[in-house]
This record gives structure tokens, C-alpha cells and sequence, in this order.
């Protein structure tokens, strides 16, 4: 088992490698404004699926929690929810710099309230509220279970915005209301690089996720053993 | 076993017992009312400081109402849970009353409170702020929408935060990332009510917005509360 889990990180960390060169040394077609900003595609677009993956995984594992009250799953819903809020912010921090620079270029605006960003904004305070929660239980058991109907609960509204938002001010994203898809805009080239981009971004979440559980486990057991 | 009729009506007389039990504590203490009434009016004096005599636009004005509603419904509706805990009374509430019953009645009388609140805040904002209600039925939805929303928001966080050992203000930090939906409809539907030329159909998308949301909210605070409840 170690030596498979051995054999996929190393994996996910040679196809990260050969992505970010891919993702970097390729020819892409300019245009204008976008110019080489347009490789930030390989790295925003990604970090959201991404941060999606890891948002359903930790209300997978917060549903299971509260089904079987296992501490595993609890362990799992909170580390996900970690990697989620991590690639969260990393996925804004490329989405403020892309904007400002080409939707924004010569208007001063960092933050416009794009539909998206809003719903992402949301969802980080959700899951600062669900850390600071968290951390103001001193029992496991109950810990785990309120921070899992938290996590799910506050989860739901989320949806909403996807109705909401868009109403207040239009998306600039790609396929939102009245832009073009995705498809119909991204040279073939980009594609080669997005698609594995968004595997490797993916494996990374995997890496880093089983990596926090692993180290979760090993300081339970050294919590409850305190000879070890 | 009971029929569906009689299991209907047990479980209504359980959470009206519940309710008429909030109603009488209240009654007696007068705290929560007392409280959100100080708050509403306090904050809106600041308010009406900070923004001088002169006339406030309608989008500032439904801005306004609504954070001034939602912080009081942060700040006073959180302590229902809170209480039966202090006060030692919450074994006894669990051995007479499911969860579910003991629930709807904590929601119904959190209802009550934040529709006094909404009450007072839209009167004092007529009477310190000078604000005209343009369609007074759609306004009224949406506060009563709004209400339903919220009071299932607030009374499950409320029992979230009754069972946490380090208190402080926990309620506003978990309840204001998760209003942010409700909190965007409410405020576009009551522009529309305060502007000139207001209809239904002007506010059609908030409104379901705000049905769904209150449906989902109260619906998951059922589904999730029996987790709660059963410690």
C-alpha cells in the first residue's frame, strides 16, 4: 500500500512538473490585452475545479461523519476543507491579479464583485467560520459532529448565489450569460496544457489531502498515547 | 400507534407547548425583547448621526434596514439554546420533547422576535429616516420571507453554538457568510418596494429566491438538528 501511495505522489509531482514547463514554454497564439496573461488559464481555471472537488469532498466526508460518527471521516471533512480553502485563495489571489491586469487594465479595480468571485469570497468565509467553530469546542466528539452540521448547512446557501449573483451584475467569465464557452475561444494548443492542468492540479489536491489526513492520524495517536 | 391526524396534532401540541413555554419566559424576563428593542433603536441613532439630515436614497435606506435587522437578529436570537443550557433545563426539555417538536417551537418564537424587530426597525426608519413605502405588499413579503429565512438560520446556529465551550460572539461569524444570499434578495426586493413605480413583477426573482432559500434553510435545519439535539 505505502509503495503505491509512493508511486502516485510521485506521479502527481512529475506530471506538475512537466504541466508548469508545458504550461510556460509553449507557443501560444497572442491577443491583445490577454497577451501572455492567458497562461494564467492553466493555473486559476484548475484551482477552482479544484477547490469544487475538495468542497464536495469534505461535505461527503462531514455527511458521513454525522451518519457514522467515525473520527476518520471527521478528520477527512476538516483536512478537505483545508486543502479546499487553500487552493481557494490561491485560486482568487490569480483571479484579482488576471483581472486587474486585462478586464481592469486602466481602471485601478481589484474587486469588481464578479458573480464568481462572490460565491468563491462566500465560501472562504464559510470555511473561516467552520475553523473558527472548530476551534471553540475542547471535545472531539461534539466538535466534530456541530462542525459537520455547520459545514453542511452553511453549504446549502451557497447554490443560491448561483442564482442570485448573476442578476446583480453580469459575469466577465467565459460561458456566463452572453460570453462565449469556453470551447469556442481556447486555442487548441492552450488545451493541450488546461486538460492535464486540471488532472495534475487535482492529483496535487490528492497529495496534499491524504498528506494533512496522514499527519492527522499520527498526532491523534500521539494525543491519546502520551508514552509514544 | 397513532394515525397520521393524531401524530399531526401530537406533534403541533408538543411544539406549541414548546412555544407558549418561550412566550411565558419572555414574558416574565422581558430580556430578549428588551434587548433588541435597545439595540435597534441605539444603532439606528448611530446610524442617523453618521449620515446627517439629509435625504437617504432608497438603495441606502433598504441597505441600511436590512443590516440594522439582520445584526439585531445576530446579536438577540441566539441565546435560545443558550438559556436552557445555562439554566440546567435542557435534559429535562430533551426527555418530555422530540427534537423536531422542540425546534419548530424554538423557531416559531425566534419568528415572533424578529418580527417585532422588523416591526420596530421599519417604523423608526419611517419616523428618523424619512423612508417611503412605495408597495407596502411587496414590502411585507419580503420582510416576511426574510423573517422565515432568518429565524431558521439563527435558531439552529443558535443550538450550534450553545453546545461550544469558548462562547463570545460565534453567532455573526457562522450566520453572516450563509445569509449572503438571503441577505442580497432582501435588500434588491425592498429597493424596489421604496422606489417610485414598484411592482410584483419587479421583484418576481427575488422573491422566489427568498422562498427557496427559507424552504432549504428550514428544511436542512430539521434534517441536521436531530445531530444537535442528541448529544
Amino acid at each position: 500500500m505505502n509503495r503505491r501511495y509512493t508511486l502516485i505522489r510521485n506521479v502527481v509531482f512529475v506530471w506538475m512538473t512537466l504541466m508548469i514547463l508545458g504550461a510556460f514554454l509553449l507557443n501560444i497564439p497572442r491577443i491583445n490585452i490577454l497577451e501572455h496573461t492567458a497562461r494564467n488559464l492553466y493555473f486559476h481555471v484548475p484551482m477552482w475545479f479544484t477547490m469544487m472537488a475538495a468542497v464536495l469532498v469534505s461535505a461527503w466526508y462531514s455527511a458521513r461523519h454525522l451518519k457514522t460518527g467515525s473520527v476518520e471521516s471527521d478528520i477527512r471533512a476538516l483536512q478537505s476543507a483545508r486543502v479546499a480553502t487553500l487552493f481557494g485563495v490561491l485560486g482568487l489571489a490569480t483571479g484579482i491579479l488576471w483581472s486587474r491586469f486585462t478586464w481592469y487594465v486602466g481602471t485601478d479595480v481589484w474587486w469588481n464583485f464578479d458573480p464568481r468571485q462572490t460565491m468563491a469570497a462566500v465560501q472562504l468565509l464559510i470555511y473561516g467560520a467552520y475553523f473558527v467553530l472548530r476551534s471553540s469546542f475542547d471535545e472531539p466528539v461534539r466538535r466534530g459532529r456541530i462542525a459537520a452540521v455547520y459545514n453542511l448547512f452553511a453549504m446549502i446557501t451557497v447554490p443560491f448565489l448561483l442564482y442570485i449573483l448573476p442578476r446583480q451584475r453580469a459575469s466577465l467569465h467565459p460561458g456566463a450569460d452572453g460570453n462565449p464557452a469556453f470551447d469556442e475561444i481556447t486555442a487548441p494548443v492552450m488545451r493541450l496544457v488546461f486538460y492535464p492542468a486540471v488532472l495534475g492540479f487535482i492529483g496535487l489536491f490528492w497529495v496534499l489531502y491524504t498528506q494533512r489526513v496522514r499527519m492527522a492520524h499520527i498526532k491523534n495517536r500521539l494525543t491519546s498515547n502520551p508514552e509514544l | 400507534m397513532p394515525g397520521f391526524p393524531t401524530a399531526m396534532a401530537m406533534w403541533i401540541h408538543g411544539a406549541r407547548a414548546v412555544l407558549m413555554k418561550e412566550l411565558r419566559m419572555e414574558w416574565r424576563s422581558r430580556h430578549a425583547i428588551n434587548l433588541l428593542f435597545m439595540f435597534v433603536l441605539s444603532s439606528l441613532l448611530l446610524v442617523v448621526f453618521a449620515l446627517g439630515t439629509g435625504q437617504i436614497e432608497p438603495p441606502l435606506q433598504a441597505a441600511l434596514l436590512w443590516i440594522v435587522i439582520v445584526f439585531s437578529a445576530a446579536v438577540g436570537l441566539g441565546r435560545s439554546f443558550l438559556a436552557e443550557e445555562e439554566q440546567g433545563t435542557l435534559l429535562l426539555l430533551q426527555v418530555n420533547v422530540p427534537g423536531s417538536q422542540v425546534l419548530a417551537g424554538k423557531l416559531a418564537f425566534n419568528l415572533v422576535l424578529i418580527m417585532a424587530v422588523m416591526s420596530v426597525t421599519v417604523v423608526a426608519f419611517m419616523g428618523l429616516m424619512g423612508m417611503r413605502i412605495v408597495h407596502a405588499g411587496l414590502l411585507l413579503a419580503t420582510l416576511g420571507l426574510g423573517s422565515v429565512g432568518l429565524a431558521g438560520a439563527t435558531t439552529l446556529l443558535g443550538a450550534l453554538i450553545a453546545k461550544a465551550s469558548a462562547r463570545g460572539p460565534l453567532l455573526p461569524v457562522l450566520l453572516f457568510p450563509m445569509l449572503s444570499p438571503l441577505f442580497l434578495s432582501v435588500v434588491r426586493a425592498t429597493q424596489e418596494a421604496l422606489t417610485e413605480g414598484a411592482t410584483w413583477s419587479g421583484s418576481a426573482t427575488d422573491l422566489t429566491a427568498l422562498v427557496g432559500f427559507a424552504g432549504v434553510v428550514n428544511t436542512a435545519a430539521f434534517l441536521l438538528f436531530e445531530y444537535v439535539w442528541t448529544d
